[in-house]
Parts: structure tokens; C-alpha cells; sequence
């Protein structure tokens, strides 16, 4: 947020309130990409005004406003927010010169009115100004090109925000009690805004973007009326791509404070461990909590949808407030990010780890024998020892006992080099850097927790080119499963050439790995002498 | 020109039966074919082809074609797009932005002879210059070929080339699947050279499982669609593909159609045309000839009749009107005798007293007389 802004105290509120007033005013951005010619605009602060919507059909298009521009505009004449918004409890109204819609003929008119009589105004004053005419307004087809993206608190915001306000975390966490109709700060239940602030505004509920643009803008302006720096009070601010990126982010990030646990085991049951059904004893799975919470940006990657332990609404069996996704699916699904092995299989997608991984057949359902790598404590005996000892030290036991050290052979046994001459036509042999290979990929892996630990067989990693054969120290060849191509009878196993071929250039692409190009032949195949 | 009416039915009769009961041409008929079973395809799967040329050098080599201006290993081809020719049977055509975030580097098309199952090329020619064949190739043959380029205008693929630098027997030149190799067991040129097994070639039935079976095993990597299992009521030749099959220049407008159906309507026409008309219209010339016969020879009988009757009606009148006169003229003379008699009466009495010798003379005389 050290942006550059500093020196535009003298705006602040006006700009923050015209902002936060013309964005509540229309209710849509433009999210699709427009037309994407070059000559559009690019811009991250389109808003449509189509508040006459409430009345019915639109009769004409609506008015794409760039927001910005006009904050821009104003504040070379010296004019803050109340230009565009009125002010009601001492809070800027986001709607545009009215507190609320009355009707339709008025809504309209104040439009009309307000709009056009500031055009002319600047106008007669010489300066640059907007349209007068129906048509330049309410253009269906503006040409425009939204860059508008959604920002969210990471860890690394949040902890600066957090600093900035001396850790009172009531200056923005807050609940809605249904008696006194009041907010309050129900300390140690804090989450993230949009568990409770949705898409749409309910009853005493606003909407998330209401919510954010009414409490960051206003207290953004605040600060800056007092201070120097502050966060951003424009449209592009949060919401350019560009400027995203120039947001200050801590590589180091202090633990949130919310009593999570470090360790813990994942809980089948409601009701603890001591009381779990006998019926479904599936060992339990130590979970390394802190770990987790910097493997990711947000802690609402895993908590979509509240704080809580994940079998208050995924039970077993499956709940309505769980939408019926039960336990297991919530931790095994594959193709969403919030479970273990969705994400789990989104780490796959590193380059380091595609080159082998992006090549694995996705299983409908793992192996079962790879259910002991997570599921390792014994209910009963896990219920027994945890009254003696903390739950915390027992996962963790448990979890150092697992050794995530990858196993290669002794160096010696990995070949330095090996030479291929089968299928010599055009070309003379192959000599492959074996071991080097063998030593970028176990060192490729070195730092990543989750890969040392699938990787401590010393086979495993052999297996991405030594596959679908017996593990050895000395596996077979290409060339005793992969033989002559087209097979009517094998029709899926490729033919030798092609397994030579796709397992190298499939590997290299997917690492991202640029030379040898693919088409130079001559960069692997020795020439025929 | 003299029909009876029984034989004109009889021919009518005969020629519907032979048009409708006829032998149906499948290659002609609403009737859906599957392709030849056991017939042999080839599967293009762009997330592997790594845009080498191989198979276009492949393709050159094994049919013999007159060698490139620039050689098959410069890549720098593939800026731009090209088209098969007559000494190409197969291109490869690069495409570099591509839609599919799990797509690295640049895509391949490999444009070839797809060997449609019910060739438009095929359908369209009247001579037969094509054939679907069994093993699933669609070949040519140039000693029957007239030159009119119909299979040119006909194919959607726009395969087939003409031999235009050619004076004499220009020929239409395309991918034959290498027919004279396959049915030796060999593997048709840019297929044994591709190094990575872009093209797999196989019983097409084998090829579809295979497709399949990559979609459902990667379903992030293919676009969930087989290009040529039914575009054109089916091609020999299949396509899988990382991104939707309009991004790689292939045509996704085409419908699952087989070409000749399109034009089975019109032509279904055509025995009716060529085989019923003439007999339908040589009896409707007759029957109109023979009604203007009979019609010139009612006309006639009608003025003879006309003419005899006005004569005896002329004549009959005549007779009467003669009579009249006739009658009119005994009239007369009786009138004027009685005149005579009375004037000679008169004179007689005249005489008597004033007489008047001639009349009485003469009178006596008439009477005499």
C-alpha cells in the first residue's frame, strides 16, 4: 500500500466516498472480457449504472461510468465525494445524489439532471468534459476492455493490517447479534468476511462488495487524512492487475493468532476422539496444522465455509450444512483444492513434479494399499494414549516417525551413462546422462516435504521412467516390454521408438526443460558415422 | 405414334417398379454406414506431435513424389499455412496461441486425405474414379479420370489437388493411405516415420477406444471430442486434440452427415428423371397427338354434314320457292285469262252495241288455242 499516494491527503475522503458511492450505486461490473480488440481501453474501474433496473426494463442501454476518471476530474476542480454522494450518519451514501431509489421518474431525473448539468458546467468552464447527448451516455456496445480482478486478504495482508491496528482485531472482525440488532466483536470466533457477507445484500447482512467498499475505503481515507500512507482509496488500487502486484508482500509471516491447533488428528466424529463409532474405525490421520497454514495464501483455502474442524458439517454419513459431501469426499475428492488430495494433486502441477506426474493415468480412487501414508493411528490405541499424554505430541510423534527423507540407490549403483543403440536407422546412438538425471530429480524434490515423503522408497522415483516393471536395482530394458508399434492385440502399449521418444520430450516439456529442442534430432542422436 | 392406352400403363408400371424396387446404392441412400468393419484408420493426437515433418518426408519418400524446394528438416515452413498440393500429399501447420493452460508450446496439425467412410469426393464423381475400399483407404484412379475436378469442389477438407502444370493426363492427386502398402502389412509412410507415435494407425474401431481411453485417463489434457467419429458421418481418419478443433484450422461447422446424403434427395430423383420421363412423355405426346387427330377428323365430318345439310335445306327451299313461283305465274295466267275472258265477255256485249271486231276475233281464238 505504499504506493505513491501519499501526498494526496487533500483528496482522501472525497475520493473514497465518491468511489465507494458510484460502485455501490450500480450493481455490476463488467467480469467478461469485452471486446478484445487492441484499440479497447483497459480499465479497472468500469461500473454500469443500471439502478433503474429496480423499475422495470431498461430502456436504454446502460451507462458504463469509469469511476476513476471522474474522481480524477473532480479533484482538479477542487470537488470531493459530496459532489456525486450525499452524506447520512455521517457515512457517505453510495448511491448517486439520493439516499435511496423513490421512483422511477425521480431516480431518472436525478440522473439526468445531475449528470448532464456537471458536463455543461465544466464545459462552459473550458475544461474537458463528458457527454450531453442520450447516446454517447448509454452506448450498448462501449469499447472497453474490463481488467477488473477480485483481491482478497492473504496471510501477508492480513498480518500487516493486523500490525497496523495493534492487533485489535475488532476494528473489522465482527458478528451480527439477532437480539439487539447491534455488531459485536465475539473474540476468538473471528473469520474471513465472506463467511458471512455473500453475493447479494440480505437482511441486516450487506453484500461482501458493499461490505469491503464501505469499511476498507472508509477507513483507507481515514488513515490518510491523518497519516501519510495508507491503503488504497481508488478503483485501480485494489482492483488493477498491475497495481496488485506492487502490494507489499512479507515472505516470512507470523502465525495467525486464533488458537488453532499445531497438531492434531483429523477427527471422524463430532464428538472426539475418546467417543468415536467402533463400526468405522479407520485409523486416524496426524495433521500437521501449522505446517499447512504456509503451504497456502489463505486460510480459506481448506475452511471454505467456516473455522470449525471439518467434521462439523462433513460428517460420516453427510449433513445438509454439509451438502451432503461426507467426510471421506471432503478429504479425498480430487478435482476440488480444498480437500488433501485435491490440493495434494494440485502440487503435481509444479514443473519440478510434472514431468513425471503430469504423465500418471489420474486414478478414479487411490491405491488402497497408499491409504496407510495418512491413516496411521489406531482409534483405540490413539483414545488410550492420548489420556496420558497430549494430543499435540502424540501427531507429532507419530508424524516424525513417518522420516520424510527420499531414498535413492548408492551412487554407484545409479549407471553414469547409458548408451542406446537399438533401432539405429538414421541416426547413431543415444548416450544418456543417466545419473544426472536421476540427481536432478531426487535434488528437485529435496525441499518439498510432501515429495520426500512419497518418494522414501528408493525405487519411486526410478519408477517415472522405469515404469510398469518389476522395482530393481537393475530394472529391464525399454525394449523388453516396448516392441514393435501398432499391435493389434497391445493396442495401447506404445512401440519402442515412440517410448523412447515421448518418455524424454514429454518429460522435458513438462519441466519446462528447453534444450534439447524436440525437432533437433542431432541434439540427441549422434550422427551416423 | 400410335400407343394404346394399355401399353402406355404397362410402360409407366414397369418403370416405377424399376426405379423404386431397383438396387439401393448405399453410397446414395439415407441409410446409415458405419464404415467397413475391420476397416484400418489412423488416430492424430496433437498433444504429441512435436511438428518435426517427419511424416511429410515419410509420406515423400514412400510415394515417390518429386523432391521440396526447401528440405523436410527446415522447420521454418511453419510460419506460414499451407495446403496439400499434388507433390505433398501431407502438411503440417503450426498453431501457436492455443486456449488450453496445460498446452506449453505450440500445436501441430497434420492435414491429409481423411478417407471419409462415405466419400463426398467419391459421390460426387460420375465416372467412378473413387473408391471407398474395404481396408478403409479411398483411392483413385486416374485411367477413368474425365478432369472435371467435381471431387475438388466436392470434398469439405479441401484434399484433393490437380496436376495443373501438367499438359497431358493431368491427374487429381491425394493420400491414399498408402493402399498399395497396407494391403502388403507395411505401414503407410508419414505413420512409420513419426517418432512419437502422434499417429497411431489401427483398426478404426480399435482407434475409437483408444481415443477414449486417453480422454478418460487425461481428462485435462484433450478437449472431450473425437474429431472424425462422426464429422462427415465419420471419417478413416481421427483426431484428438487439446484445445476445441476450430483453434488448429479444422472445420467444426461440417455436421455428422456423409457427404452423398446431402445430395441423395436430388439425385434419388434422377432414375426418375432419366428413366420415367421419356416414357411419361412420349405417351402424353401421343395421347395430345391423337386427340388432335380425331379432333381434325370430327371438324371434317362436321363441315361435310354442315355443307350436305345446308345443300338439301338450299335445295329443299329452292323446290318450294319454285313451286311458289309457280304458282304464282298459274296465278297469273289464270288471272289474266279470266281477265281475257272477262274483257272478252265485256267486248262481246260491246260488240253488240259499239263492236270491237279484232277482241272478239281473238278472243275466240285464245279459247281455241
Amino acid at each position: 500500500m505504499k504506493k505513491g499516494k501519499t501526498r494526496l491527503s487533500w483528496t482522501g475522503i472525497k475520493l473514497i466516498v465518491f468511489t465507494v458511492s458510484i460502485c455501490l450505486t450500480a450493481t455490476g461490473i463488467y467480469g467478461a472480457k469485452g471486446p478484445s480488440e487492441s484499440a479497447a481501453q483497459k480499465r479497472a474501474d468500469i461500473v454500469r449504472i443500471d439502478a433503474m433496473q429496480a423499475f422495470g426494463k431498461l430502456e436504454r442501454p446502460p451507462v458504463t461510468f469509469l469511476h476513476q476518471k471522474h474522481t480524477e476530474a473532480l479533484a482538479t476542480q477542487n470537488k470531493d465525494c459530496s459532489a456525486c454522494h450525499l452524506v447520512e450518519n455521517n457515512r457517505l451514501v453510495p448511491k448517486f445524489m439520493r439516499l435511496k431509489n423513490t421512483a422511477k421518474q425521480e431516480v431518472m431525473d436525478i440522473y439526468h439532471a445531475n449528470c448532464t448539468a456537471c458536463h455543461q458546467e465544466t464545459a462552459a468552464a473550458g475544461q474537458k468534459s463528458g457527454p450531453v447527448v442520450c447516446g454517447e451516455c448509454h452506448k450498448d456496445r462501449p469499447d472497453l476492455v474490463s481488467i477488473w480482478q477480485t483481491i482478497g486478504m492473504d496471510r501477508s495482508l492480513h498480518y500487516r493490517h493486523s500490525k497496523a491496528q495493534n492487533e485489535k482485531c475488532e476494528r473489522c472482525h465482527h458478528q451480527f447479534d439477532e437480539v439487539t440488532k447491534k455488531l459485536f466483536h465475539a473474540e476468538g470466533k473471528e473469520g474471513t468476511c465472506r463467511y458471512c457477507h455473500k453475493d447479494v445484500t440480505e437482511e441486516n447482512r450487506l453484500s461482501l462488495r458493499l461490505a469491503s467498499h464501505l469499511a476498507c475505503i472508509d477507513c483507507h481515507s481515514k488513515t490518510l487524512a491523518k497519516f501519510d500512507d495508507a491503503g488504497p482509496v481508488t478503483c485501480g488500487g485494489c482492483h488493477d492487475p498491475a497495481q496488485q502486484k506492487l502490494v507489499e508482500k512479507l515472505t516470512v509471516v507470523p502465525r495467525m493468532k486464533r488458537n488453532q491447533p499445531d497438531m492434531v488428528f483429523v477427527r471422524s466424529t463430532k464428538s472426539g476422539i475418546k467417543n468415536s463409532n467402533p463400526a468405522t474405525r479407520m485409523p486416524l490421520v496426524p495433521f500437521n496444522h501449522k505446517a499447512h497454514e504456509n503451504y497456502n495464501d489463505t486460510c480459506r483455502v481448506c475452511h471454505h465455509a467456516d473455522l470449525n474442524a471439518c467434521v462439523q458439517c462433513h460428517t460420516l454419513q453427510g449433513t445438509k450444512e454439509g451438502d451432503q459431501v461426507t467426510l471421506e469426499a471432503s478429504m479425498h475428492r480430487r478435482n476440488v483444492n480444498m480437500s488433501c488430495l485435491g490440493c495434494h494433486d494440485l502440487n503435481q502441477r509444479d514443473p519440478k513434479c510434472a514431468g513425471c506426474h503430469a504423465r500418471i493415468a489420474r486414478a478414479r480412487q487411490q491405491d488402497p494399499d497408499a491409504c496407510q501414508a495418512c491413516h496411521m493411528g489406531d482409534v483405540t490405541r490413539v483414545a488410550e494414549s492420548i489420556q496420558n499424554t497430549e494430543e499435540k505430541d502424540l501427531v507429532a510423534g507419530m508424524l516424525d516417525s513417518r522420516n520424510p527423507v527420499t531414498h535413492t540407490f548408492a551412487e554407484s549403483d545409479i549407471p553414469e551413462n547409458v548408451e542406446m543403440k537399438t533401432l539405429m536407422n538414421q541416426y547413431g546412438p543415444v548416450k544418456l546422462p543417466h545419473r544426472k538425471i536421476v540427481q536432478t530429480l531426487s535434488g528437485n524434490i529435496k525441499d518439498n516435504m510432501l515429495a520426500r515423503y512419497y518418494h522414501r522408497d528408493e525405487n519411486t522415483l526410478c519408477q517415472s521412467c522405469h515404469h510398469n516393471s518389476p522395482v530393481a536395482k537393475k530394472p529391464p530394458g525399454c525394449a523388453s516390454c516396448h516392441g514393435r508399434p501398432f499391435d493389434e492385440r497391445d493396442p495401447f502399449k506404445p512401440g519402442l521408438m515412440a517410448a523412447y521418444h515421448r518418455q524424454c520430450m514429454e518429460c522435458h516439456e513438462a519441466m519446462g526443460i528447453e534444450k534439447p529442442v524436440a525437432t533437433n534430432c542431432n541434439a540427441c542422436h549422434q550422427k551416423k558415422g | 405414334m400410335s400407343i394404346t392406352r394399355r401399353k402406355f400403363l404397362g410402360w409407366l408400371g414397369a418403370a416405377t417398379a424399376g426405379t423404386t424396387l431397383g438396387k439401393t446404392a448405399n453410397a446414395a441412400s439415407n441409410k446409415h454406414f458405419g464404415g467397413y468393419p475391420k476397416s484400418m484408420g489412423v488416430l492424430f493426437d496433437n498433444t504429441r506431435c512435436i511438428g518435426c515433418r517427419k511424416c511429410e518426408e515419410g509420406c515423400n519418400t514412400v510415394n515417390e513424389l518429386p523432391a521440396p524446394d526447401l528440405p523436410f528438416d527446415d522447420l521454418a515452413l511453419l510460419e506460414t499455412k499451407r495446403r496439400t498440393t499434388p507433390k505433398a500429399y501431407t502438411i503440417v501447420n503450426r498453431y501457436d496461441t492455443v486456449s488450453n493452460v496445460n498446452v506449453k508450446g505450440p500445436l501441430y496439425r497434420k492435414v491429409q486425405c481423411n478417407h471419409c467412410l462415405e466419400p463426398a469426393c467419391a459421390s460426387a464423381c460420375f465416372v467412378r474414379a473413387f473408391t471407398k475400399t474395404p481396408k478403409g483407404a479411398v483411392i483413385y484412379d486416374a485411367s477413368v479420370c474425365v478432369g472435371c475436378r467435381y471431387c475438388m469442389i466436392a470434398c469439405p477438407f479441401e484434399i484433393p489437388t490437380y496436376e495443373y502444370d501438367k499438359a497431358l493426363e493431368p491427374r487429381v492427386m491425394k493420400c491414399t493411405l498408402c493402399y498399395p502398402r497396407i494391403v502388403k502389412g507395411l505401414l503407410p509412410g508419414c505413420i512409420q516415420a513419426c517418432p512419437t507415435e502422434a499417429l497411431t494407425f489401427g483398426k478404426r474401431t480399435d482407434l475409437l477406444k483408444i481415443a477414449r481411453e486417453r480422454i478418460s485417463k487425461f481428462p485435462d489434457r484433450y478437449v472431450d471430442h473425437i474429431y472424425g467419429e462422426n464429422e462427415m458421418g465419420g471419417t478413416s481418419w481421427l483426431y484428438l486434440s487439446a484445445v476445441p478443433f476450430k483453434e488448429v484450422g479444422m472445420r467444426e461447422d461440417l455436421g455428422i452427415t456423409p457427404a452423398p446424403n446431402l445430395t441423395a434427395g436430388a439425385l434419388s430423383g434422377v432414375p426418375i428423371v432419366v428413366g420415367l420421363w421419356p416414357v411419361l412423355l412420349t405417351g402424353i405426346y401421343a395421347m395430345s397427338k391423337r386427340k388432335e387427330k380425331i379432333a381434325k377428323q370430327e371438324t371434317a365430318e362436321a363441315v361435310a354434314a354442315a355443307v350436305d345439310q345446308t345443300n338439301a335445306e338450299a335445295k329443299a327451299k329452292y323446290a318450294k320457292e319454285m313451286e311458289q313461283v309457280q304458282k304464282l305465274k298459274q296465278k297469273e295466267i289464270e288471272n289474266a285469262v279470266k281477265k281475257a275472258l272477262d274483257e272478252a265477255a265485256k267486248a262481246e256485249a260491246e260488240d253488240v252495241s259499239d263492236t270491237k271486231p279484232e277482241e272478239a276475233d281473238k278472243k275466240p281464238s285464245e279459247e281455241d288455242s
